[in-house]
């Protein structure tokens, strides 16, 4: 910004001063950009004015744009699919090397082979851990399993007890209020017992 | 016809050695001298002997349909696929294996998967995603395929839980006749 602004004031003090003295830009190329421009556009001819055997100058630059790539600009890569197969190498020499013999063939099994290996014995430790770790948790989880079952065996062991003592140490109101409650529940279940009965009249 | 590339052996051999333990066996020379080698014709892989390759180097690459043993096809991303023809060279050596029953060995032939209910035996300590040969009780080879499940893991499953995702059986010479040496 600063020295657009800096061209603008030279030239406006360029035209202040134009009519008090005219001579301080005496090129013919700007009279010409000046006729052609006209009136329309005062600044930007001016500008142009300013600068000596700027015409051709001028052309290239506007004809260059700049052109940027991804990498100068730093933009992100766009996620697409580069196949492994489709992928070429650069810097390197044209053409395919081929494996025939027999020795760079053993290298590569050797060393596939080992790498295989390497994967297969990871992915079976991994394994192991695992295994051991479920087997931790099932452990576990029947020990809790098997403590609530016996916690659950007690308190039905004592409620039952507790039952025991008291029909065992009763006292006489107890036991009639024991007797009324068995007289209530027999009534009761006679009234339950009595059925409804169907039978047909004799004739 | 060529020899592979570094590349593409690697991709190969890659692969093979899922199923086999033991690779080297494959390329050890022969009593009789010669030794098998890899070749690549119309992005399909052939293990063959070396004097037999040589003698093919006389027929053009469009007039040669087959050689050796196929084993697979490379893909268009480079990739390395078996094929069931690739079972006689894969089977003697296999690093892992499933046993199918009777009951099990036509589903698994008309191409489905095999579930814990059709497998008689397997061989242990069987890490799960990994590469194994699928035999009849008669010790008959019928495909390939991955472990869905690791051998302790499989135990507990229920019958009709898949044990060996299906790569290759031995329908596919009926089924895919058409596209299995050429095109």
């Amino acid at each position: 910004m600063a020295p657009t602004r800096t061209v603008k004031n030279k030239h406006a003090a360029s035209k202040s001063g134009g009519a008090a003295g005219g001579k301080k830009f005496p090129s013919d190329g700007i009279s010409k950009t000046k006729g052609r421009s006209g009136s329309k556009a005062n600044l930007p001819a001016k500008q142009v004015r300013g600068r000596p055997n700027l015409p051709g100058l001028d052309k290239s630059k506007k004809k260059k744009k700049p052109v940027y790539t991804d990498k100068e600009l730093g933009i992100p890569e766009l996620n697409m699919i580069t196949p492994v197969g489709v992928t070429k190498p650069k810097g390197k020499k044209k053409g395919k090397v081929f494996v025939d013999d027999k020795e760079s063939m053993t290298t590569i099994l050797a060393l596939v082979q080992a790498e295989k290996e390497g994967q297969i014995e990871s992915k079976l430790m991994r394994a192991r851990q695992m295994e051991e770790i479920r087997e931790a948790r099932r452990v576990e989880a029947d020990k809790k399993e098997a403590e609530r079952k016996a916690k659950l065996e007690d308190t039905k062991d004592s409620l039952r007890r507790k039952r025991k003592r008291t029909k065992d140490g009763s006292t006489g109101k107890d036991q009639d209020e024991e007797n009324i409650k068995a007289v209530a529940a027999t009534g009761t279940k006679a009234a339950k017992a009595k059925k409804k009965r169907v039978s047909f009249a004799p004739e | 016809m060529r020899p592979l590339t570094d590349e593409e052996m690697k991709t190969v051999l890659d692969k093979l050695a899922n199923y086999v333990s033991d690779l080297k066996s494959l390329i050890a020379p022969l009593e009789d001298g010669d030794r098998y080698v890899f070749r690549l014709n119309h992005s399909r892989v052939y293990y063959v002997k070396l004097s037999l390759a040589n003698l093919a180097t006389s027929i053009s690459r469009d007039a040669l349909l087959s050689l050796g043993t196929c084993l697979g096809k490379m893909t268009k991303t480079g990739k390395f696929r078996l094929h069931i023809t690739a079972l006689p060279i894969i089977a003697p050596g296999a690093r892992h294996k499933i046993w199918v029953k009777d009951n099990g060995a036509q589903p698994f032939l008309y191409g489905s998967n095999v579930v814990k209910a059709h497998v008689g035996r397997w061989s242990e300590d069987c890490p799960e995603h990994s590469g194994c040969v699928v035999y009849s009780m008669a010790d008959i080879p019928l495909g390939f395929g991955v472990t869905a499940r690791s051998t302790t893991e499989a135990r507990r499953l229920d019958p009709t839980g898949i044990v060996c995702f299906r790569q290759s059986d031995c329908g596919e010479y009926l089924r895919d006749e058409d596209t299995l040496f050429a095109g």
